[in-house]
């Protein structure tokens, strides 16, 4: 067994045993990258060079008998909407191809500080927009258990680096499932954490009210190593919440005896294929065996979650992305005439499709005479599922959904319908909404295409500790739920 | 209702060709046909969360970054200053 294919867990446990040292560690990764990143396009940035001095950097540090954090010398690769001083963030947009910024993320620097290794910057749609990965301006990544599939979004980099074997662990955003959605089409986990409870402070802003950092990995223990790294209170960011669960040790648990799952009917009815319904709820049973008691609920404004998000969403992002004007940093157009022209110009030039149209949604929504009528309204319905969510959790403890309403999807399948696209986000989107956290755990393959199916679980605000017990009682009875798929599937794409 | 893509886009600072303008408005056309599925909700409490208000931090001057770094990103300097277009004649 090669060092790239062993879990975080595994390789923090023989790094501080020193049966491997963090710079074979690394190289290990960057060969599998190497042989297969041509193949599925996960990066927009390596970091070769760095990654191995940093990996030096902590072997010493390890030789000399300093006291390390259990992922130093770990391998992680960072989406690229997530500050990295000094390596370029592009938020997978022309509009941002030349940014290197001068400061680190919140999340980066607690990385730095715990001796984590960085890989480099992961693919994604443009400025987080989308849920497949498609709408990135300098490549498509392709989903590392057949390339002629999409690796979903916008975390797509994130997910398929993860689980080709690329980066040991990773970090994602996700404003409307875009950490969740890939990890279920690319068969490993991902956790959208509460809002604020890891900080947002140098994410590139996209909807500010509903983004949030989190990890994806190959295993639960992973998930909740990663997250324990990078959570917790930070002053630099003014929607951060102080110290709810300052003093837990996150883990992968394995005992759910007594605990009530629910499972809300709505996210199982009309649009989710056969197979992930069944899947889910083979799962479902699994829990059952263990002692879970299964409990069907209701959340009966699911039905308008999609449109409230995609009001918010793009409300938001019409105004965070307004700073992108061709001035400070970043693209600016060639010719113009005036200012405003140099603004204009920049902003159609550097912006692709998917961006503008959510930019003249949320300009649309915002504009006068419009504003009760949508935002405000959208703003109100957020209250009300949050509402119907703490009703439910009163009487459970977790509630269980599929990720996603089907596998991945063919590359191009879904670029022309907008709203089709859209719909991917049905399960995932109405825990942005509430700020809830979720994860998605893989609960088996599609046998009509071979494709991962995910399952979500969801729990009360700050309860992140919930999922580890559920996610790590799934995956103690099933066995290893995330095989890097070593022959990858290669179809003509027609 | 009919969207006027060409204003919104002015509004915006974006510049959208005639055959652009037709696709995004038909597709916008069906994202609010979406969205309008949204039930009447009336409301006289604050739309902020009395359970998480934000708290802004001090005001505390600090050492910040060096200007010659933050211009490291600018598409256009001369002498320690970001370059625009004429703003007044």
């Amino acid at each position: 067994m090669e060092l790239f294919e062993h879990t975080a867990a595994q390789l923090s446990d023989m790094l501080a045993k020193k049966e491997c040292s963090s710079e074979e560690l690394t190289a290990s990764v960057f060969d599998r990258i190497h042989s297969i990143e041509p193949e599925i396009g996960a990066y927009i940035t390596l970091c070769e060079d760095l990654a191995l001095k940093q990996a030096k950097d902590v072997d010493a540090r390890r030789i000399s008998g300093e006291e390390l954090a259990p992922l130093a010398g770990i391998p992680i690769g960072v989406k690229d909407n997530i500050c990295t001083k000094d390596i370029l963030t592009t938020c997978a947009s022309k509009m941002l191809y030349n940014f290197v910024p001068p400061y680190d993320a919140t999340v980066i620097q607690k990385l730095r500080a715990q001796g984590v290794v960085i890989s480099g910057k992961l693919n994604m749609d443009e400025f987080a927009m989308g849920s497949s990965c498609e709408t990135s301006y300098f490549k498509k990544t392709r989903n590392p258990y057949n390339t002629a599939y999409v690796p979903g979004g916008s975390s797509g980099g994130s997910a398929a680096a993860v689980a080709a074997g690329e980066a040991v662990l990773s970090l994602g955003s996700d404003t409307g499932g875009s950490i969740r959605l890939p990890s279920s089409y690319c068969g490993v986990i991902g956790l959208k954490p509460t809002y604020g409870s890891v900080s947002r402070f140098g994410l590139v802003a996209f909807a500010s009210s509903l983004d949030q950092i989190g990890p994806i990995g190959r295993s639960v223990s992973d998930v909740a190593m990663l997250y324990q790294a990078i959570y917790g209170y930070d002053p630099h960011d003014a929607t951060s919440v102080a110290a709810k669960h300052e003093s837990t040790t996150f883990h992968a648990g394995n005992n759910i005896k007594g605990k009530i799952i629910g499972i809300p009917k709505e996210y199982f009815m009309s649009g989710i294929s056969t197979e992930v319904h069944d899947l889910v709820m083979k799962a479902a049973k699994v829990f059952e065996e263990n002692g879970a008691i299964l409990k069907e609920v209701s959340l009966p404004s699911t039905d308008y979650a999609l449109s409230a998000y995609y009001i918010i969403s793009s409300a938001e992002a019409s105004s965070n992305l307004a700073r992108f004007d061709g001035v400070k940093y970043g693209y600016r157009a060639e010719k113009f005439d005036n200012l405003i022209d140099m603004y204009e110009r920049t902003r159609s030039q550097g912006f692709g499709d998917e961006v503008k149209r959510r930019i003249l949604l949320g300009t649309f929504v915002l504009s006068s005479g419009y504003y009760d009528a949508y935002y405000k309204r959208a703003k109100l319905l957020q209250k009300q599922i949050l509402q119907e969510f703490n009703d439910i959790f009163a009487s459970c403890d977790l509630l269980l959904t599929p990720t996603g309403t089907d596998t991945a999807f063919r590359i191009g399948e879904k670029m022309g319908d907008p709203l089709k696209m859209y719909q991917n986000d049905i399960c995932t989107v109405t825990v942005n909404i509430a700020g809830l956290p979720a994860i998605s755990v893989p609960c088996g393959m599609a046998a009509s295409n071979g494709m991962p199916v995910g399952m979500q679980l969801i729990a009360p605000k700050f309860e992140e500790q919930r999922l580890f017990d559920a996610a790590g009682c799934y995956e103690a009875n099933i066995g290893n739920l995330c095989q890097i798929p070593m022959d990858i599937k290669k179809e003509v794409i027609s | 209702m009919k969207i006027d893509v060409k204003r919104l886009a002015k509004l915006a600072h974006l510049q959208i060709s005639a055959e652009q303008e037709k696709v995004y408005a038909a597709q916008m056309q069906d994202i609010l046909e979406m969205v309008e599925k949204l039930p009447q909700l009336e409301s006289k409490e604050s739309l902020v969360d009395p359970n998480n208000p934000m708290t802004l931090r001090k005001d505390i001057p600090e050492n910040s970054y060096k200007r010659d770094v933050i211009l490291q990103n600018a598409p256009q300097t001369q002498a320690g200053c970001i370059v625009v277009p004429k703003v007044m004649d």
